[in-house]
């Protein structure tokens, strides 16, 4: 009976302790692993360089380029940041993206479609 | 107020004093202070006055130069601000004819400062500014082909960027900061001084790896400051805490055009060392802000450039409240005055002839995001904001009169912007609320951008501010357009003389 006992707490702590670090990820980086992004130890954010590692800054600013009056609402290429706003300040890997938006809705309302969290 | 958008300032009120400054103190090292890193000059802040400071700070002389800025982004509210530049003796001033001086500027801003500006420190701004201009454009910057002329200012002396926004200057002079030598370094906050055995400054605390709103990320590291400090790290106006211990008056109803880092760290800890408080309950609200988008928006920079032609209207009574061209202290309280039957906010609205509004570019913008809309009737703007049509439609009148006047005996408007400016019919309009913008207040400084000791009055050795981290220079009320001149040349200013002393 003892033995059940132990068997049972060390099946919850090790089911927790899972749990604590089983984050749910973007169905797009399905197969990555923590170390892949997280190269500041996974108490912290990555830094702002390790979105850079996989993505290139002016292919997604051609990706997502706008004509006429809306070329500086480029998310990618804007205004206020150039090509310098770091990608975690609008992109979350961990939140549900219904719970965020992009950094420009604080103050603007310019519509992102493609925007998928 | 729409009910979306009350709540989500108040969330980010709320979300802001969860935020409260943390613990600074100042480090007094001998010979045991271990440094991880050393520069001439080390500037903590990268908006307008910082970015200046590290450009002069290069041009004169200094070997190394770096700019701590503890947002992800650089530019701080420089960047996201109306790209507004006063200026007397310009180009574009002889250009168009415009009759002006350094001593005209100088008493426009004494005028709406209540009588407690710093007229030295004015005076310094108004001689520098075309200078400082001169820097922007050699930089890269670009401006509208045209002066404007904005609330309090007797001329039109107000260049503006050609996309409307701090950000035409911010990028290129970060651009050309960085081509001068100087290091930008983001994610890295300000933490303390470290003092010497004589108090004075010889370098900072920086928090490296910082993530704006978690305080313990990251690791502090001591810097060196061979030369000195330049603290260019802006006002206060997002702290809500902060603000309405000053005035009270600056609740949660009042939103905020400021980036979410400024909540005024670096002003205390300079108060700690000693620094003189002046002014701090100054705090200026923008009346040409809109409740119906976030933040500067697109309402704030098509309000400033119509207000000179245009009513703004008080929903209640269809009647004006104010001189639309007034400073910005007159024109936010009499905003804040306009409440409903039981006391609740009544954004005013401002109407305009779409004739005289399009030829701004914000207007389409406006339009088309939904912040602004076009009516071909007064019926149709009384019916959507339920205001009296007949009172509506003598106040119009009315005012339709002053233009052809030449003189408003209503309020004393000076009508000369307003000229043959008549409100007719198509009209666009938009809703007026003010939003906590910027604070005059801050620490003292002299001509020579030094911070002074409360106790002594002299300077605190190796410590420098510029920007709207300082205080006095404004008084009571800080007229348009008149910041980015402020910042740039005291910048510049703190530049020259960290090299000198």
């Amino acid at each position: 009976m003892k033995l059940v006992k132990y068997f049972a707490l060390a099946a919850i702590v090790l089911s927790a302790s899972t749990g604590a670090y089983a984050k749910d990820i973007k169905p797009w980086h399905d197969g990555f692993k923590c170390k892949d992004c997280h190269d500041q130890g996974l108490k912290s954010f990555p830094s702002d360089q390790s979105c850079l590692q996989c993505h290139d800054v002016d292919d997604l600013a051609d990706a997502t380029k706008r004509g006429g009056d809306e070329e500086w609402q480029n998310p990618h290429n804007n205004l206020h940041y150039g090509k310098e706003l770091p990608c975690i300040e609008c992109h979350s890997e961990h939140q549900k993206p219904e719970t965020y938006q992009p950094l420009c809705l604080d103050c603007h309302t310019f519509k992102y479609e493609k925007f998928k969290g | 107020m729409e009910r979306r958008n009350f709540l989500k300032m108040a969330g980010i009120g709320a979300i802001t004093m969860g935020t409260a400054p943390a613990a600074f103190s100042a480090t007094v090292c001998d010979k045991d202070v271990a440094f991880d890193k050393s520069y001439d000059v080390v500037i903590i802040g990268s908006g307008f006055a910082g970015l200046s400071a590290a450009i002069e700070a290069k041009r004169n002389g200094a070997k190394d130069v770096v700019i701590f800025e503890k947002l992800s982004m650089f530019g701080g509210n420089s960047a996201i601000n109306g790209g507004l530049f006063a200026a007397p003796n310009t180009p574009m001033q002889a250009r168009e004819g415009v009759n002006d001086s350094i001593e005209t500027m100088v008493q426009d801003q004494l005028t709406a400062g209540r009588g407690i500006a710093d007229e030295a420190l004015l005076r310094h701004v108004a001689s520098n500014a075309a200078e400082a201009l001169q820097l922007t454009i050699e930089a890269g910057a670009e401006y509208h082909p045209y002066l404007q002329q904005l609330g309090g200012h007797s001329v039109a002396r107000t260049y503006q960027t050609s996309v409307s926004c701090g950000a035409g200057i911010t990028q290129p002079l970060l651009k050309m900061a960085r081509k001068e030598g100087a290091v930008t370094q983001n994610r890295a906050k300000f933490e303390g001084f470290i003092l010497n055995a004589n108090n004075q400054v010889v370098g900072v605390k920086i928090r490296e790896g910082y993530y704006f709103g978690r305080e313990d990320s990251g690791k502090v590291i001591n810097v060196k400051a061979n030369r000195g400090v330049i603290m260019a790290t802006g006002g206060f106006a997002q702290n809500i805490k902060l603000r309405m211990a000053q005035d009270p008056t600056l609740n949660h109803e009042v939103g905020c055009t400021n980036v979410e880092g400024s909540t005024g760290e670096g002003m205390l800890a300079m108060f700690k060392l000693g620094a003189v408080p002046v002014h701090l309950a100054h705090i200026q609200s923008g009346p040409w802000a809109s409740p119906d988008e976030g933040g500067f928006g697109y309402v704030s920079n098509y309000s400033i450039y119509n207000f000179p032609h245009s009513v703004a209207i008080h929903c209640a009574t269809g009647k004006r409240f104010m001189n639309e061209i007034a400073d910005r202290k007159t024109r936010a309280d009499a905003e804040l005055g306009c409440r409903d039957q039981d006391g609740n906010p009544l954004p005013p609205i401002m109407i305009t002839s779409y004739e005289h509004a399009s030829q701004h570019p914000n207007c389409k913008k406006v339009l088309k995001y939904n912040v602004g809309w076009k009516f071909d009737s007064l019926e149709q703007i009384a019916e959507r904001f339920n205001v009296p049509l007949t009172a509506l439609e003598e106040q119009i009148t009315e005012y339709n009169g002053y233009v052809k006047a030449g003189k408003d005996p209503q309020f004393g408007k000076i009508m000369d912007m307003a000229k043959d400016k008549y409100i007719k019919a198509p009209y666009t309009v938009v809703r007026l609320w003010p939003k906590a913008h910027y604070c005059q207040g801050g620490v003292q400084v002299n001509v020579n951008a030094e911070v002074l000791d409360s106790m002594s009055g002299e300077h605190i050795k190796g410590l420098y501010a510029a920007g709207e981290v300082t205080g006095g220079v404004h008084g009571v009320s800080r007229l348009g357009s008149c910041s980015i001149p402020e910042c740039m040349v005291m910048g510049m200013t703190a530049g020259r003389n960290v090299m000198k002393g």
